[in-house]
């Protein structure tokens, strides 16, 4: 009878370390607050933390300087900073470009990224979206093609989260076009082609985008313009980035399924201790009442069930369990979480009246943060459409 | 320069305590446990010493094997190995038996300085420290807020707290014995690589009768003191407890017009 459920003692640790690390930032949480949600600033010194602690090098092997802990451990760091109130975007895409760097690079690669990703010197974004391409991945256009020892790149990206203070970003690109493959007969898979590229590369342009709901960054647009890349900032295979691409979004939504978590516990813990203390009508704490109390209950039963499958999509993909397992356990966390984020943020507005959108109790600034994760980073319609095609096996729908 | 640290295991901080059934302790069923908060301190007082003057810290608690996670975590924060007094016959042994067998162990492994916390959490005697420095017939310094120590002339300089925010500066001979007062120093967290590194060092076991105790001289058995009944103090009752309930400031403003008025203290 193996199912236990019980965290071990080093797990235990290590979500300790999580609260311990960030004790000293929830003194100033409300400073963090506004810095992060409103300013959209970007928190170094929670970063360094981060790195001091070894969570940015859970998913790195200890000869290239990481803690090797794996994503459950980063899960429950990242799922701490959100209950804390600091989620951090960036600390989601630099894992997901880490663990595709850890399975894809070359000795030489990780040599040179992964020491400095694991210390915070380097952050990562994550650059896949075009105006005319997202989920439809294939339909990228930024085009690498080689030159001498170096790749020049144009193209367009869109939407890059946290662009402006990374270091580097996992660029997707097509080193063959859609009409060369069809002229080759080759399937639209083939042809695409991961980089690290610097931002600050000549002929690449980045432009700030009047977007919201990213907590701590800013989206940009991307414009690249025969950008010199060396061929050895490649990630994988040349023409064999698709792969590499899919396996390796997994562990952001994991990670994004984990911070939902959290942002709920925070909401359902404000919520609860203004419903113990509000008085409303004859001197009882709203709290007493099933209108307020039961939405809330149901949160609490539902915070239970998508911690448990975030974990298990966390265990899997720390298990090295096939990819289409981890896909469908993240995918159903990603899904299930968000949706119960977005209602906890609901419920705790709803249970502080008026107060729910004021910005000395801050509960508002989590609607906009909260509701991202139902449409990145990948839409809830699109994970339906996983779930039915590859767990349920019915006809593709889209 | 070898630095044992004693540690506690107590209910943890946030945990809601309730009483067991027969109203002797609290019910430590389903408990969160934590390292006694002083001992935290006393902890990062020794890894400090270490760094600055090499050696090696090493950690002694008494307590059943659930005992073990509070010495790998206190292991992870960067100590070096453990002692575990971990034997059924040591249950129910009182401050002054706990102080022989502890004194015991520290002896039998040899020690330059050993720090504990001023006090527990849960008993809160402050008995423990000074009991064993006379158990080990060395000199004892109590509610340290600095500690430094000059390994040429093998003494340690303890600031010491007393009332009224003054402090007393002691120099005693090594080996010593110091407790140590809470906020002494920022205590560390353990980072993952310590965490990692913790499950590499070693656990130790010690019985009764590794240290030539037999089963009278420890537990309950050997104990002039035993707890009768705990309670949670009652509210409202003058001159016991007094709970003050509603919001914060509310709270707050009534603890305050108390201190003024009645205890006179502000």
């Amino acid at each position: 009878m193996g199912l236990d459920f019980e965290l071990s003692d080093e797990q235990r640790l290590i979500k300790q370390t999580a609260k311990e690390m960030l004790a000293p930032f929830l003194a100033r949480r409300e400073e963090y607050e506004r810095l992060i949600l409103k300013e959209q600033k970007f928190p170094q010194e929670l970063w360094n933390a981060m790195a001091e602690s070894g969570f940015l090098g859970c998913l790195i092997p200890e000869q290239y300087g990481g803690t090797d802990t794996g994503l459950l451990a980063l899960a429950f760091a990242i799922e701490e900073l959100a209950r804390c109130g600091f989620g951090n975007a960036l600390t989601v895409v630099t894992a997901m470009d880490t663990a595709c760097i850890v399975r894809n690079g070359t000795a030489e690669l990780k040599q040179r990224f992964l020491p400095g990703i694991a210390d915070g010197k380097i952050k990562l974004c994550f650059a896949l979206t075009e105006p005319n391409a997202g989920t439809n991945t294939f339909r990228i256009e930024t085009l690498a093609r080689r030159d001498g020892d170096d790749y020049l790149i144009t193209g367009q990206k869109t939407f890059i989260t946290g662009a402006d203070v990374a270091d580097y970003m996992l660029l997707v690109t097509r080193t063959m076009t859609r009409d060369e493959l069809a002229a080759k007969g080759m399937p639209k898979a083939f042809g695409l082609t991961l980089f690290l590229v610097d931002p600050k590369t000549p002929g690449i342009e980045l432009q700030p985008l009047p977007t919201r709901g990213i907590e701590g960054f800013k989206q940009l647009a991307i414009y690249m313009e025969s950008a010199r890349v060396p061929a050895t900032n490649l990630v994988g295979q040349e023409h064999a980035g698709a792969m590499a691409l899919f396996n390796s979004l997994n562990p952001e939504r994991i990670l994004a399924a984990a911070m939902a978590c959290g942002i709920a516990e925070q909401m359902l813990d404000r919520a609860c201790s203004y419903a113990r203390e509000r008085k409303v009508f004859s001197g009882q704490p709203i709290g007493k009442h099933q209108a307020i109390q039961h939405p809330l209950a149901e949160i609490r039963i539902r915070l239970e069930a998508g911690r448990l499958l975030a974990y298990q999509a966390a265990w899997a993909f720390d298990a090295g369990k096939h990819p289409g397992v981890v896909g469908t356990y993240s995918n159903m966390a990603k899904h299930f979480c968000s949706s119960l984020a977005l209602d906890a943020v609901d419920r705790a507005i709803q249970t502080f009246g008026g107060y729910g959108f004021s910005e000395d109790y801050g509960i508002i600034y989590y609607w906009d943060a909260v509701r991202l994760l139902k449409t990145a980073p990948i839409t809830n319609e699109m994970i339906l459409n996983y779930i039915g095609e590859h767990v349920l096996e019915l006809p593709k729908s889209y | 320069m070898k630095v044992v640290i004693c540690i506690k295991q107590v209910a943890d901080k946030d945990a809601r305590l309730k009483i067991n059934g027969a109203a002797t302790w609290i019910e430590e069923s389903e408990l969160a446990w934590a390292i006694n908060e002083a001992d935290l301190f006393a902890l990062e007082e020794g890894l400090r010493l270490k760094e600055k003057h090499g050696g090696e810290v090493v950690l002694l608690s008494m307590g059943p094997a659930r005992t073990q996670e509070a010495l790998r975590k206190a292991l992870a924060m960067g100590a070096d190995r453990a002692l575990h007094l971990d034997d059924p016959a040591f249950e129910g042994s009182d401050v002054a038996t706990a102080a022989r067998i502890i004194a015991k162990a520290i002896a039998r492994d040899g020690f330059d300085l050993a720090l504990f916390g001023v006090q527990s959490d849960d008993l809160g005697s402050a008995q423990l420290a000074p009991r064993v420095a006379e158990h080990l017939g060395v000199p004892h310094a109590a509610i340290a807020m600095g500690i430094a120590v000059d390994a040429g002339s093998g003494t340690v300089t303890v600031k010491r707290e007393l009332d009224a925010g003054t402090l007393e500066v002691v120099a005693l001979n090594l080996p010593a014995v110091v407790s140590v007062q809470l906020g002494m120093n920022e205590v560390r967290y353990a980072s993952l690589k310590g965490i990692m590194a913790a499950k590499k060092k070693p656990i130790a076991a010690i019985k009764a009768a590794d240290l030539g105790l037999s089963a009278a001289q420890v537990g309950a058995a050997a104990s002039r003191t035993q707890i009768l009944k705990v309670g949670f103090p009652s509210a409202g009752e003058k001159g016991k407890a007094e709970i003050f309930g509603g919001p914060p400031a509310q709270a707050v403003a009534a603890l305050i017009e108390k201190l003024r008025k009645e205890a006179k203290v502000l």
